[in-house]
Protein backbone atom coordinates (compact mmCIF):
# COMPACT_ATOMS: atom_id res chain seq x y z
CA UNK A 1 0.00 0.00 0.00
CA UNK A 2 2.73 2.08 0.85
CA UNK A 3 4.37 1.95 -1.68
CA UNK A 4 1.87 2.91 -4.49
CA UNK A 5 1.55 5.97 -2.69
CA UNK A 6 5.19 7.06 -3.13
CA UNK A 7 4.68 5.46 -6.82
CA UNK A 8 1.66 8.06 -7.11
CA UNK A 9 3.46 10.95 -5.82
CA UNK A 10 6.29 10.61 -8.08
CA UNK A 11 4.09 10.54 -11.06
CA UNK A 12 2.94 13.73 -10.28
CA UNK A 13 6.54 15.39 -9.34
CA UNK A 14 7.85 13.71 -12.69
CA UNK A 15 5.38 16.02 -14.41
CA UNK A 16 5.91 19.00 -12.46
CA UNK A 17 6.69 22.37 -14.13
CA UNK A 18 7.01 25.62 -12.38
CA UNK A 19 3.35 26.14 -13.39
CA UNK A 20 1.91 23.11 -12.32
CA UNK A 21 3.88 23.57 -8.94
CA UNK A 22 2.22 27.52 -8.74
CA UNK A 23 -1.38 25.66 -9.37
CA UNK A 24 -0.77 22.85 -6.66
CA UNK A 25 0.26 25.93 -3.70
CA UNK A 26 -3.24 27.48 -4.98
CA UNK A 27 -5.87 25.48 -5.95
CA UNK A 28 -4.71 22.52 -2.90
CA UNK A 29 -2.95 24.63 -0.17
CA UNK A 30 -5.04 27.79 -0.38
CA UNK A 31 -8.66 28.80 -0.77
CA UNK A 32 -11.66 28.34 1.47
CA UNK A 33 -10.59 25.12 3.64
CA UNK A 34 -14.08 23.98 5.47
CA UNK A 35 -12.70 21.65 8.01
CA UNK A 36 -13.22 17.80 7.77
CA UNK A 37 -14.76 18.00 4.97
CA UNK A 38 -12.23 17.53 2.62
CA UNK A 39 -11.96 14.19 0.49
CA UNK A 40 -8.77 14.20 -1.12
CA UNK A 41 -7.45 11.84 -3.65
CA UNK A 42 -8.08 8.59 -2.61
CA UNK A 43 -10.12 9.34 0.56
CA UNK A 44 -7.00 9.69 2.73
CA UNK A 45 -5.95 12.73 3.87
CA UNK A 46 -2.62 11.61 4.73
CA UNK A 47 -2.06 10.68 1.27
CA UNK A 48 -2.92 13.88 -0.54
CA UNK A 49 -1.38 16.16 2.17
CA UNK A 50 2.07 13.74 1.69
CA UNK A 51 1.91 14.58 -2.07
CA UNK A 52 1.45 18.13 -1.16
CA UNK A 53 4.45 18.44 0.98
CA UNK A 54 6.64 16.16 -1.39
CA UNK A 55 5.53 18.92 -4.62
CA UNK A 56 6.44 22.09 -2.29
CA UNK A 57 9.58 20.24 -1.41
CA UNK A 58 10.22 19.68 -4.98
CA UNK A 59 9.03 22.98 -6.18
CA UNK A 60 12.08 24.45 -3.41
CA UNK A 61 14.39 21.91 -5.04
CA UNK A 62 13.43 22.33 -8.61
CA UNK A 63 13.00 26.55 -8.92
CA UNK A 64 16.60 27.71 -8.70
CA UNK A 65 17.86 31.53 -8.80
CA UNK B 1 -24.77 11.80 -4.70
CA UNK B 2 -22.62 14.59 -3.16
CA UNK B 3 -21.77 17.99 -3.69
CA UNK B 4 -18.03 19.13 -4.91
CA UNK B 5 -17.82 22.35 -4.09
CA UNK B 6 -15.81 25.23 -6.10
CA UNK B 7 -16.41 28.60 -5.02
CA UNK B 8 -18.17 31.34 -2.80
CA UNK B 9 -19.41 33.96 -5.33
CA UNK B 10 -20.84 37.37 -4.74
CA UNK B 11 -24.20 38.68 -6.39
CA UNK B 12 -25.40 39.32 -9.19
CA UNK B 13 -24.04 35.58 -11.01
CA UNK B 14 -24.47 35.71 -14.92
CA UNK B 15 -25.42 32.66 -16.60
CA UNK B 16 -25.03 29.68 -18.12
CA UNK B 17 -22.76 28.13 -15.25
CA UNK B 18 -21.18 25.73 -17.36
CA UNK B 19 -19.34 22.72 -16.17
CA UNK B 20 -17.25 21.05 -13.57
CA UNK B 21 -14.00 19.27 -13.86
CA UNK B 22 -15.96 15.92 -14.31
CA UNK B 23 -18.27 17.65 -16.77
CA UNK B 24 -21.43 17.94 -14.18
CA UNK B 25 -23.45 20.88 -14.67
CA UNK B 26 -22.52 23.48 -11.88
CA UNK B 27 -25.59 24.78 -9.57
CA UNK B 28 -25.80 27.93 -7.45
CA UNK B 29 -26.93 27.14 -3.44
CA UNK B 30 -27.78 29.11 -1.12
CA UNK B 31 -26.98 28.63 2.71
CA UNK B 32 -26.46 30.73 5.44
CA UNK B 33 -27.37 34.14 2.79
CA UNK B 34 -23.68 33.08 0.83
CA UNK B 35 -24.14 31.40 -2.43
CA UNK B 36 -22.07 28.49 -3.51
CA UNK B 37 -21.16 27.36 -6.64
CA UNK B 38 -21.15 23.17 -6.57
CA UNK B 39 -21.50 20.03 -8.69
CA UNK B 40 -22.75 17.02 -8.22
CA UNK B 41 -20.45 13.74 -8.33
CA UNK B 42 -20.43 10.02 -7.74
CA UNK B 43 -17.15 10.16 -6.30
CA UNK B 44 -14.16 12.71 -5.30
CA UNK B 45 -11.46 13.45 -7.71
CA UNK B 46 -8.22 12.28 -7.29
CA UNK B 47 -5.24 14.55 -6.93
CA UNK B 48 -3.81 14.97 -10.88
CA UNK B 49 -2.33 17.59 -12.90
CA UNK B 50 -5.25 17.40 -14.30
CA UNK B 51 -8.12 17.70 -11.76
CA UNK B 52 -6.51 20.86 -10.48
CA UNK B 53 -6.16 22.48 -14.21
CA UNK B 54 -9.95 21.47 -14.09
CA UNK B 55 -10.38 22.97 -10.64
CA UNK B 56 -8.72 26.16 -11.50
CA UNK B 57 -10.13 26.72 -14.89
CA UNK B 58 -13.56 26.34 -13.45
CA UNK B 59 -13.29 28.82 -10.88
CA UNK B 60 -11.52 31.05 -13.86
CA UNK B 61 -14.31 31.13 -15.58
CA UNK B 62 -17.20 31.36 -12.77
CA UNK B 63 -15.03 34.72 -12.23
CA UNK B 64 -16.22 35.88 -15.92
CA UNK B 65 -19.79 35.79 -14.43
CA UNK B 66 -19.55 37.44 -11.37
CA UNK B 67 -17.65 40.40 -9.63
CA UNK B 68 -16.54 38.04 -6.22
CA UNK B 69 -15.00 35.14 -6.65
CA UNK B 70 -14.01 33.21 -3.40
CA UNK B 71 -12.56 29.94 -4.37
CA UNK B 72 -12.82 26.66 -2.14
CA UNK B 73 -9.93 24.66 -1.79
CA UNK B 74 -9.70 21.68 -4.58
CA UNK B 75 -11.34 18.11 -3.04
CA UNK B 76 -13.65 19.50 -1.14
CA UNK B 77 -16.42 17.56 -1.04
CA UNK B 78 -20.42 17.83 1.37
CA UNK B 79 -22.78 15.27 1.32
CA UNK B 80 -25.60 17.28 1.18
CA UNK B 81 -27.01 20.83 1.13
CA UNK B 82 -27.96 20.47 4.92
CA UNK B 83 -23.95 19.48 5.60
CA UNK B 84 -22.90 22.71 3.48
CA UNK B 85 -25.28 24.82 5.69
CA UNK B 86 -23.66 23.14 8.68
CA UNK B 87 -19.56 24.01 7.17
CA UNK B 88 -20.63 27.35 6.13
CA UNK B 89 -22.88 29.07 8.63
CA UNK B 90 -20.22 29.43 12.07
CA UNK B 91 -18.11 31.17 9.39
CA UNK B 92 -20.98 32.67 7.13
CA UNK B 93 -20.33 36.16 8.73
CA UNK B 94 -16.11 35.82 7.67
CA UNK B 95 -16.92 34.92 4.84
CA UNK B 96 -18.69 37.42 3.39
CA UNK B 97 -16.29 39.39 4.62
CA UNK B 98 -13.81 37.65 2.72
CA UNK B 99 -15.94 38.07 -0.47
CA UNK B 100 -16.29 41.80 -0.01
CA UNK B 101 -12.23 41.82 0.16
CA UNK B 102 -11.65 40.23 -2.90
CA UNK B 103 -14.55 41.62 -5.24
CA UNK B 104 -14.01 43.96 -8.42
CA UNK B 105 -10.12 41.66 -8.02
CA UNK B 106 -8.09 39.15 -8.65
CA UNK B 107 -4.89 37.73 -7.20
CA UNK B 108 -0.75 37.96 -8.41
CA UNK B 109 1.80 36.20 -6.38
CA UNK B 110 5.43 36.75 -6.15
CA UNK B 111 7.76 33.64 -5.29
CA UNK B 112 10.59 35.11 -3.71
CA UNK B 113 14.23 33.09 -4.06
CA UNK B 114 17.93 33.74 -2.88
CA UNK B 115 20.29 32.22 -0.48
CA UNK B 116 18.38 31.84 3.54
CA UNK B 117 20.45 35.24 5.39
CA UNK B 118 20.18 35.49 9.21
CA UNK B 119 19.04 39.10 9.47
CA UNK B 120 20.90 41.36 12.45
CA UNK B 121 17.21 41.44 13.86
CA UNK B 122 17.13 37.52 14.48
CA UNK B 123 20.36 37.77 15.98
CA UNK B 124 19.58 40.36 18.52
CA UNK B 125 17.01 38.23 19.76
CA UNK B 126 18.96 35.02 20.59
CA UNK B 127 19.63 36.73 24.05
CA UNK B 128 15.87 37.46 24.61
CA UNK B 129 12.98 35.75 26.47
CA UNK B 130 10.93 32.64 24.60
CA UNK B 131 7.88 34.98 24.78
CA UNK B 132 9.67 37.95 22.68
CA UNK B 133 11.41 35.02 20.40
CA UNK B 134 8.10 33.74 19.63
CA UNK B 135 6.35 37.03 18.86
CA UNK B 136 9.45 38.49 16.33
CA UNK B 137 9.45 35.16 14.73
CA UNK B 138 5.20 35.72 14.13
CA UNK B 139 6.72 39.16 13.14
CA UNK B 140 9.38 37.47 10.76
CA UNK B 141 6.83 34.95 9.14
CA UNK B 142 4.85 38.22 7.99
CA UNK B 143 7.90 40.35 5.97
CA UNK B 144 9.76 40.12 3.08
CA UNK B 145 12.61 42.06 3.76
CA UNK B 146 14.38 41.06 0.73
CA UNK B 147 11.86 42.48 -1.90
CA UNK B 148 10.56 45.38 -0.21
CA UNK B 149 12.13 47.59 -3.08
CA UNK B 150 9.36 45.72 -4.85
CA UNK B 151 6.53 45.95 -2.55
CA UNK B 152 7.30 50.06 -2.53
CA UNK B 153 6.86 50.27 -6.53
CA UNK B 154 4.08 47.82 -6.04
CA UNK B 155 2.23 50.09 -3.41
CA UNK B 156 -0.26 52.16 -5.59
CA UNK B 157 -1.78 48.67 -7.34
CA UNK B 158 -2.14 46.60 -4.55
CA UNK B 159 -5.00 46.27 -2.47
CA UNK B 160 -4.33 43.93 0.30
CA UNK B 161 -1.35 41.39 0.76
CA UNK B 162 0.20 38.30 3.10
CA UNK B 163 2.99 37.14 2.88
CA UNK B 164 4.17 33.69 3.78
CA UNK B 165 8.03 32.62 4.46
CA UNK B 166 9.06 29.42 3.76
CA UNK B 167 12.26 26.94 5.37
CA UNK B 168 13.38 25.78 2.67
CA UNK B 169 15.86 28.09 0.44
CA UNK B 170 16.17 28.96 -1.97
CA UNK B 171 12.64 29.45 -2.51
CA UNK B 172 12.23 32.32 1.20
CA UNK B 173 8.89 33.45 0.81
CA UNK B 174 5.55 34.06 -0.92
CA UNK B 175 4.02 37.08 -1.42
CA UNK B 176 0.20 37.31 -2.48
CA UNK B 177 -1.26 40.02 -3.65
CA UNK B 178 -4.77 41.60 -4.29
CA UNK B 179 -4.92 43.99 -7.34
CA UNK B 180 -7.87 45.68 -8.96
CA UNK B 181 -8.80 43.63 -12.28
CA UNK B 182 -7.30 44.11 -15.35
CA UNK B 183 -4.20 45.79 -13.63
CA UNK B 184 -2.19 42.33 -14.09
CA UNK B 185 -0.17 43.88 -16.74
CA UNK B 186 0.76 46.82 -14.51
CA UNK B 187 1.08 45.01 -12.37
CA UNK B 188 4.13 42.56 -14.13
CA UNK B 189 5.58 45.84 -15.57
CA UNK B 190 6.03 47.62 -12.42
CA UNK B 191 7.73 43.86 -10.98
CA UNK B 192 9.74 44.11 -13.95
CA UNK B 193 10.84 47.55 -13.47
CA UNK B 194 11.70 47.33 -9.70
CA UNK B 195 13.15 43.91 -10.19
CA UNK B 196 16.38 45.68 -11.19
CA UNK B 197 16.85 47.11 -7.81
CA UNK B 198 17.04 43.79 -5.58
CA UNK B 199 20.18 42.30 -4.11
CA UNK B 200 20.72 39.02 -3.72
CA UNK B 201 17.64 37.73 -4.92
CA UNK B 202 15.35 36.66 -7.32
CA UNK B 203 10.99 37.05 -7.88
CA UNK B 204 9.07 35.29 -10.23
CA UNK B 205 5.90 36.64 -10.84
CA UNK B 206 2.42 34.75 -11.78
CA UNK B 207 -1.42 35.83 -12.31
CA UNK B 208 -3.44 36.71 -12.32
CA UNK B 209 -5.12 34.11 -10.20
CA UNK B 210 -8.59 33.73 -8.38
CA UNK B 211 -8.06 34.97 -4.61
CA UNK B 212 -7.05 31.60 -3.22
CA UNK B 213 -4.74 33.34 -0.96
CA UNK B 214 -6.97 35.25 0.51
CA UNK B 215 -9.86 33.05 1.79
CA UNK B 216 -10.98 33.43 5.70
CA UNK B 217 -8.78 30.75 7.28
CA UNK B 218 -5.75 31.88 5.47
CA UNK B 219 -5.98 35.52 6.12
CA UNK B 220 -6.89 34.96 9.95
Amino acid sequence: MKKARVSKAQQILAEADPSLLDLVDHVLNKGVFIEGEVILGLANVDLVYLRLSALLCAADRLAKP
Amino acid sequence: MSLYLYALVGRPVRRPLGRGLGGEALRLIEVARLLVVAGRIENAPRVTPTALRRHDATVRRLAGRTDAVLPIRFGTVVGDRLALARALAPRAAGLREALALVAGHEQMTLRVYGEAVTTSDESATESAGAGQRYLERRLRARRAPEVDPVRRALRGLVSAERIERHERPPLLASVYHLVRRGDSKRYLAAVAAASARLAGVRVSPSGPWPAYAFAPDAVA
